[in-house]
């Protein structure tokens, strides 16, 4: 083929493909408002403060971004209603060990990007982030323990090098706190008894399974 | 060299490694930042902002000087107008300063990035893009500039090469992919779907093309192997860019709210992306063998070595991760960032260097000069750059299996077990810096120290 072919086919043949990319970015664009819960005043104005304060420059989210701080994607799936209001505005009051600077952000601004995030959590990604597959620990078969999955403690807190790290491991906590009296305050009203904790009270859960959890707590020494 | 306009290029070229300088030394105190996530006095985002922004203004600077170079050169007349250049140029470095200065304003006050009339001042918090809309119209306006410039030369001169040809399709269509990073959406997800229209179709697509011109301009200088041949060559390397390319674009539409239909259009165009840089380095072989007069043996010496790495990192280290099945796995892990650090070493930063090896010595009317601080300065960068990609890729294959296939938790998997993969990361991430170091050095001493009696093109030099 002589250079003048090639070169039509290099021009020609890239239009054609160009097209194509058009054509689907037009039929995506169609569809990908149906594919996301309706955007609120709220979730706007806390995707503009989330720009303001680049979180990108460390969060990823929808899995782009700086793979420096976690995915962003499901965390309001992941963590208790109110931790995220209050870790944004004091982040190391909240969780001493994060490594997420204070930046000013005032409640008002954290309950916006909270919304937000709410949104993008309830976009369908095609069913990412996975579910794990491996997530086989096994841990003792009590009823504390039973409790302890019910409300999703771990999504906060580790036992055995499973779990979250936004509140205490409690792998020792018996340790440190072996009052059953004291585990049984502070579930049900955190606060309480440790004034600046950022975990929410639980007062939905039953006389039985705050003891049967508070039992198992005290087990871990 | 021929033309006075050329010596432009130096200028951009002195701009553009000073930063390439300023983006390693801010790169190592990132690295440093996932030991240590207090260590210094700007936060992660500011760094990495500085990083990433700095590569990317680098690069630019560094083709627009390849291409004043190239277009004189092609047309074989002066620049349309050396003035607009040297304007351009200024304009460019007053813009690019102020961009920088506001991300350590906002640094040391996160509070000063205010929105006005809509716009945020500092920093648009939009990864790689993130300078501000006034400095985004800075910014066109200066590729503009450099693009009417460059076409009013060839226009004038008449003489349409095909090299010349493509670079200023390339530069077009770069210009052009600009623009959809330019304005708000209020859904997250189509700001992502539009954001990748800059990002994958500038490295994927326009700097590809402009690769592709550079690399068959730069044989043809140093091999002197026929222009027809160099350039079908070039014509079927950039075809294959973009007919892989364009629709490549949907691996990143997997999982960020779009149709599932671009896990098939993503996953088949993107595996073929391979293609055409596994071509490059062949055309890059095939030349130097055919053609054994070599005139500028450290130029091809990196012209050769940007085309197997940009084959191995952005092709090879690409598709590892591409397929649906996979990426559903690894996405957001820093298998991403492995792969992110090895393609823009090999397709782009080498590009620009071979560029300047070949061009640097033409501009300061040398004919020979000292290859022993550049073979040392590659090997220092290249082996530390390697090194730095497999202990991302080890930090990356640990993430995924612990924290995706176990379900650890992000932070516990970052502070725990990947810790010693940063901490080789930084110390290879020293070896780099000190690479880059040398580099800097060779550039402002090319030309004008003596030429020592055995170093010029001496092969077993690549060793020291």
């Amino acid at each position: 083929m002589s250079n003048r072919g090639v070169r039509n086919l290099f021009v020609f043949g890239s239009l054609f493909f160009f097209v194509i990319f058009i054509a689907l970015t037009v039929d995506t664009m169609k569809k990908i408002d149906k594919r996301a819960p309706e955007i609120t005043e709220e979730v706007d104005q806390g995707k503009k403060l989330w720009h303001k304060y680049d979180c990108i420059g460390c969060h990823t989210i929808l899995g782009n971004g700086s793979y420096f701080a976690p995915d962003l994607t499901k965390i309001t799936v992941n963590k208790p209603e109110g931790y995220l209001e209050k870790f944004l505005v004091h982040p190391r009051k909240v969780k001493p060990s994060a490594a997420m600077p204070e930046l000013g952000i005032t409640p008002d601004e954290a309950k916006k990007i909270v919304a937000f995030l709410d949104w993008t959590s309830k976009v369908d990604t095609n069913g990412w982030p996975p579910k794990p597959v491996l997530a086989a620990y096994r841990m003792p078969q009590i009823p504390g323990v039973t409790v302890y999955q019910k409300y999703n403690c771990s999504a906060c807190h580790m036992i055995g090098g499973i779990g979250g790290t936004s509140g205490p491991d409690l792998t020792h906590v018996a340790s440190r706190k072996p009052d059953i009296e004291w585990h049984k305050r502070h579930i049900r009203d955190p606060q309480s008894v440790v004034p600046s904790s950022a975990m929410p009270p639980f007062p939905q859960i039953s006389d039985e399974e705050l003891n049967q959890l508070a039992d198992y707590l005290i087990t871990l020494k | 060299m021929k033309y006075e306009s050329q010596k432009i290029a130096q200028h951009f070229y002195t701009f553009a490694i000073l930063l390439f300088f300023v983006q390693v030394l801010v790169g190592l105190i990132a690295a440093l930042q996932f030991i240590w996530p207090d260590f210094f006095l700007l936060k992660f985002n500011v760094i990495r902002d500085l990083h990433i922004n700095a590569l990317v203004v680098w690069l630019l600077l560094g083709m627009m000087g390849a291409t004043y170079f190239v277009v004189p050169e092609e047309s074989q007349s002066e620049l349309w107008s050396i003035p607009l250049a040297k304007f351009q140029f200024w304009a460019t470095v007053v813009a690019i300063t102020a961009v920088i200065l506001g991300y350590i304003w906002m640094g040391f006050d996160p509070q000063a990035n205010k929105y006005i009339f809509g716009t945020l001042l500092l920093n648009e918090g939009r990864e790689y893009i993130e300078a501000p809309r006034w400095a985004d119209w800075l910014i066109a306006l200066s590729v503009i500039l450099f693009l009417f410039n460059n076409f009013m030369t060839m226009y004038k001169s008449k003489r349409w090469t095909g090299i010349q040809g493509t670079l200023l399709g390339g530069l077009t269509f770069l210009t052009l992919m600009y623009l959809p990073g330019m304005f708000y959406t209020k859904s997250m997800v189509k700001d992502q779907f539009w954001w990748w229209w800059v990002v994958h179709l500038w490295v994927e697509g326009s700097w590809e093309i402009i690769a592709g011109a550079l690399l068959a301009f730069m044989l043809m200088k140093v091999t002197n192997a026929p222009r027809h041949v160099l350039e079908r060559w070039m014509y079927i390397e950039v075809a294959l860019v973009l007919f892989t390319g364009i629709l490549g674009t949907g691996h990143h539409y997997y999982w960020i709210g779009t149709p599932k239909y671009w896990l098939w259009v993503g996953g088949i165009f993107s595996s073929l992306e391979p293609i055409p840089l596994l071509l490059m380095v062949w055309d890059a072989f095939r030349t130097t063998r055919k053609h054994r007069v070599i005139s500028n043996r450290l130029g091809l010496f990196y012209a050769t070595s940007h085309a197997i790495f940009n084959f191995v990192g952005a092709g090879l280290w690409g598709v590892i991760h591409t397929l649906p099945q996979v990426n559903k796995w690894t996405h957001g892990t820093q298998i991403t960032t492995a792969h992110g650090h090895l393609a823009f070493y090999g397709a782009y930063v080498l590009l620009v260097i071979s560029m300047i090896y070949i061009t640097l010595p033409l501009i300061r009317g040398v004919t020979e000069f000292n290859t022993s601080r550049g073979y040392r300065s590659f090997w220092w960068m290249t082996i530390s750059m390697v090194f730095i990609v497999l202990s991302l890729t080890g930090a990356g294959m640990v993430q995924t299996y612990m924290e995706r296939l176990v379900g650890l938790d992000y932070v516990t998997v970052k502070a725990n077990y990947n810790l010693w993969f940063w901490a080789l990361r930084a110390i290879f991430g020293l070896g780099f810096v000190y690479g880059v170091f040398l580099f800097v050095l060779d550039f402002f001493k090319l030309g004008r120290e003596p030429v020592e009696a055995a170093a010029p093109a001496n092969v077993s030099e690549t060793t020291a």
